[in-house]
C-alpha cells in the first residue's frame, strides 16, 4: 500500500469518528469533570464561579429520596420490562415466521408501526385510553363489571401502565431482529430433525432457541440499556408522577439538569447511570462467554 | 429509546441554531449597508436587530414589526420565532456561548434564573434617555418581576393573570346570583354544587399548576420575604392556605384524577368553577357549544385580599449585544400604549401598560375588564432563581398530602426543609 492509499480508509470512517468524538466521547468527559463541580446557570455564564466540590454531589445524590426512588423505579422497569419484551418479541417473531402469506406481511407492519410512530402522538392517544374516568380501557372493563383501574393515578399501577406502553412500542425492532435470525437458520437442521422424528416442541427447544442465542444476547443487551435509560414514556405521559411513582433515572437527570439548572448534580447522576449500565453490560458479556465455554 | 443520542442531537441542534442566527445577523447587516445607498437615512448603516420571540408571539411579530421598521429606517428587524418548548434550552445555549439575539422575549418566571448568569443588560443606566424603563404606568406586579437586586432587566411587554371562570346559569339555579368573593363563599358554593350528584364537582384545581398554592397563600395575606428564605413557609398564613388547598381534596370537592379536559367539564357543567388565564376565554369560545352567555369571569375570591398571580412576558436586551441603542428603541416602541393596544388586537395578549387599558377596544369588553381589575391585585412570584424548584417541591409535597394521606403540618415541615436545601 502506498502512502496515498493509506489515508483512504480514514476518509471513510473519519466523519463518523469525528461526530462520535465531538458529540459522544467529549460530552462524556465533560460531564465526568463537571460532576465534581457545583456548576449551575451562573457558572455557565461565568466560569470563575464554578467550584470543585469533590464527591459532594454523589453524597447528596444517595441521600436524595427522589434519586433513590428513581433508582428503584428503574429497577422495576428493567426487571419487568426486559423479560417481557424478549418473550413477546420472540413469540411474535415465531408466529409471524410460520407463513409468508399476505396476512402475515400485514401483521409484520402492524407490529412494527409503533416503533416508528412519534412518541408524543402515542402519548396523547394512550393518555386518553388510560384516562381513569373517560378512557376506553376502563370503559371496556366497566362493560365486564370491573371497577375502574387507576391506570396513571396510582404510583405502582402507573409504572405497569408505562411498561405496557413501552413494551408495545419496543416490540417492533426486536421482533425484526428475531425474524431475521429465524430466517437465517439453515433448513437442513429441521430436515435432519424430521428424519430423526423430532416433534415441534423438540425442534423449538433443540434447534430454534439455541440458533437464536446470539440474537437473544444482542436483544437483551440493547433492551436492557434502553430500559435503564427509560425516559420518553414517563416524560410525556406522567412527568414522573403520581407521587414520583414513575420517575426514572433518566427523567431525574433531565429535570435536575434542564429544568432546575443543577448541571453538576445532574452530571453526577448521569455518571451513576453510566457506571450502572457499563457494569450490567459487562456482567452480561461475562455470562455469555461462560455459556459459550 | 436512544435517549443519549437524542439529547446530544438536541444540544447539537441548539448550537447549530445559534451559529446560524449570528451568521444571519452578519449577512443582513452586509446587505443592509448596500441598501442604504439607495434610500436616504440618517446613519450610513442599517442595523439588523435580532429578536427572539416565543411561540405565537414570534409568528405575529414578523408582520407587526414592519410598523417599527417604517419609523426607524436605520433598523431592520430579524424576528426569530422560537417554540416555547425550545426556548429555555436556546437561552441556555445563548448564555453559555455568549452568542445570542439582541432582544429576547422572556417569560416573567425566567428573569431571576437567567439574570444570575448575567444574561441581560441592566437597563437602570439608561433611564434618563428612555422613559419606559421602570415606568410606573406598567402594572406594579409586572414591574416587580423585571427588577432583581437594584437591576432592571427588562421592560414588561404583555401580562396575564388567573381569574375565576364560572357557570353563571348553574350558580343561579342554586340561588347564587354572583360569583363567590371570599374563601367561605367559594367553599359553600363548591359544597352546594358538589352535592348535585356522583360525578359532579364543585370546583377544579389543576394539581400541576405551580401557581395555585402560591395564589392561595397570597390571598391569605402571605408575602414572600427574600431575606427570610425557607422561614417564609413556617408562617401561619402560608400553612393555613395549604390547609385550605388540601381541604378541597379532603372534602372531595375537586376531582383528584385526570378526568376530562377542563373545557369539556365546564361545558357539561360537571366542573362549574375553575381558575385560569385569558387564553381560556378563546378556548371556551372555540371548543364549547351552547354555553354562550351562561358563563362569566370574576376576580378570584380571597381571604385577606383577592390576589392572583401575574404572568406574561418581558422584553430584555441580551448582555452581549452590539446594538444597545437600537434595542432600546425597539423596547420603547413595543411599550408605547398605542403599540400595546394594537398588539392586543393582533394577538389578544393583555397590555402590561395600564394606560393602554383606557382604549375603548379594551375598556368596553366586560370580561376583559375583570382581568384588568384582577391585574391590579395580582402578585408576582418571588424573583429568585430557585423559585421554580421550590414551587415544584411544594407541588410534590401537596401531592403527598392529597394522594398519599400525609399530614398537612408534617408534610409542610418536610417541604420547608427541602426548600431550605434548594435555597442554599
Amino acid at each position: 500500500m502506498n502512502h496515498r492509499n493509506a489515508w483512504t480508509p480514514w476518509l471513510f470512517i473519519g466523519p463518523a469518528i469525528l461526530l462520535l468524538l465531538v458529540f459522544a466521547i467529549l460530552p462524556i468527559f465533560v460531564s465526568l469533570v463537571i460532576s465534581f463541580t457545583d456548576i449551575d446557570l451562573v457558572g455557565l455564564g461565568n466560569w470563575d464561579a464554578i467550584e470543585f466540590i469533590g464527591l459532594e454531589n454523589f453524597i447528596n445524590l444517595f441521600q436524595d429520596p427522589l434519586f433513590r426512588q428513581s433508582l428503584y423505579n428503574s429497577l422495576v422497569y428493567v426487571v419487568i420490562g426486559v423479560p417481557l419484551v424478549i418473550i413477546c418479541s420472540f413469540s411474535i417473531a415465531l408466529l409471524l415466521n410460520y407463513a409468508t402469506s399476505k396476512l402475515f406481511t400485514i401483521f409484520r407492519v402492524v407490529y412494527y408501526v409503533p416503533s416508528v410512530t412519534n412518541i408524543v402522538a402515542i402519548a396523547v392517544v394512550w393518555g386518553f385510553l388510560y384516562n381513569q374516568d373517560v378512557g376506553l380501557f376502563n370503559f371496556v372493563l366497566d362493560f365486564f363489571g370491573v371497577d375502574p383501574v387507576p391506570w396513571l393515578e396510582h404510583p405502582f399501577i402507573a409504572k405497569l401502565s408505562l411498561i405496557l406502553l413501552a413494551v408495545w412500542k419496543g416490540l417492533g425492532i426486536n421482533m425484526l431482529i428475531y425474524l431475521a435470525a429465524l430466517q437465517s437458520i439453515p433448513n437442513s437442521y429441521y430436515e435432519a430433525a424430521n428424519i430423526d422424528g423430532a416433534n415441534k416442541l423438540q425442534k423449538l427447544r433443540y434447534i430454534t432457541i439455541p440458533s437464536l442465542s446470539y440474537a437473544t444476547f444482542f436483544v437483551t443487551v440493547t433492551t436492557l440499556i434502553g430500559w435503564l435509560q427509560f425516559f420518553e414514556e414517563p416524560f410525556v405521559m406522567t412527568g414522573g408522577g403520581p407521587l414520583d411513582g414513575t420517575m426514572s433515572m433518566a427523567l431525574f437527570i433531565y429535570q435536575e439538569g434542564f429544568q432546575y439548572n443543577e448541571f453538576g448534580y445532574a452530571a453526577a447522576a448521569s455518571l451513576v447511570l453510566f457506571i450502572l449500565i457499563i457494569v450490567v453490560t459487562m456482567v452480561q458479556f461475562t455470562f455469555n462467554k461462560s455459556d459459550k465455554d | 429509546m436512544k435517549k443519549s443520542i437524542g439529547l446530544v442531537s438536541v444540544v447539537g441542534f441548539a448550537l447549530a441554531l445559534t451559529a446560524c442566527s449570528s451568521n444571519d445577523a452578519g449577512d443582513d447587516s452586509a446587505n443592509g449597508s448596500t441598501n442604504t445607498n439607495d434610500s436616504e437615512n440618517k446613519s450610513d448603516e442599517v442595523v439588523s436587530l435580532t429578536v427572539w420571540a416565543m411561540g405565537e408571539e414570534g409568528e405575529a411579530l414578523h408582520s407587526f414589526g414592519e410598523s417599527f421598521e417604517d419609523e426607524h429606517p436605520n433598523i431592520e428587524l430579524d424576528v426569530q420565532a422560537i417554540p416555547w418548548d425550545n426556548a429555555h434550552d436556546n437561552l441556555l445555549t445563548a448564555v453559555a456561548s455568549g452568542e445570542g439575539p439582541d432582544v429576547v422575549q422572556l417569560g416573567t418566571t425566567w428573569v431571576a434564573e437567567f439574570s444570575e448568569a448575567g444574561a441581560f443588560l441592566d437597563l437602570s443606566d439608561y433611564t434618563d434617555d428612555f422613559d419606559m424603563i421602570g415606568n410606573d404606568d406598567f402594572f406594579e406586579a409586572a414591574l416587580d418581576t423585571t427588577e432583581v437586586e437594584d437591576q432592571i432587566l427588562g421592560v414588561p411587554w404583555y401580562v396575564d393573570t388567573r381569574v375565576l371562570f364560572y357557570r353563571s346559569d348553574i350558580l343561579a339555579e342554586h340561588g347564587y346570583e354572583s360569583a363567590p368573593t371570599n374563601w367561605e363563599e367559594l367553599k359553600e358554593i363548591s359544597h352546594t354544587l358538589n352535592d348535585r350528584g356522583d360525578d359532579m364537582y364543585g370546583f377544579d384545581i389543576d394539581q400541576n399548576d405551580q401557581l395555585v398554592p402560591s395564589i392561595f397563600a397570597w390571598q391569605n395575606g402571605w408575602e414572600y420575604d427574600v431575606e427570610a428564605g425557607a422561614e417564609n413557609f413556617a408562617e401561619d398564613s402560608f400553612r393555613e392556605a395549604m390547609e385550605y388547598y388540601h381541604s378541597f381534596f379532603d372534602e372531595e370537592l375537586v376531582q383528584e384524577s385526570e378526568g376530562v379536559p377542563i373545557e369539556q367539564g365546564f361545558e357539561e357543567g360537571t366542573k362549574p368553577m375553575f381558575m385560569s388565564g385569558p387564553w381560556m376565554v378563546n378556548i371556551i369560545n372555540n371548543t364549547t357549544e351552547g354555553i354562550d352567555g351562561d358563563w362569566e369571569v370574576a376576580v378570584l375570591p380571597g381571604q385577606e385580599k383577592n390576589a392572583s398571580a401575574i404572568g406574561g412576558s418581558h422584553l430584555s436586551v441580551f448582555a452581549h449585544t452590539d446594538h444597545v441603542e437600537e434595542s432600546l428603541e425597539f423596547l420603547s416602541f413595543m411599550s408605547e400604549p398605542d403599540t400595546q393596544t394594537a398588539w392586543f388586537e393582533e394577538t389578544n395578549a393583555l397590555p402590561a401598560r395600564q394606560s393602554a387599558w383606557d382604549n375603548e377596544v379594551l375598556a368596553e369588553d366586560e370580561k376583559l375588564a375583570v382581568f384588568g381589575d384582577q391585574l391590579e391585585e395580582a402578585v408576582a412570584p418571588p424573583v429568585i432563581p430557585e423559585w421554580e424548584n421550590v414551587a415544584q417541591e411544594l407541588l410534590s409535597s401537596l401531592e403527598r398530602v392529597n394522594r398519599g394521606n400525609a399530614e398537612v403540618d408534617e408534610e409542610m415541615d418536610n417541604f420547608q426543609q427541602n426548600a431550605e436545601r434548594r435555597l442554599n
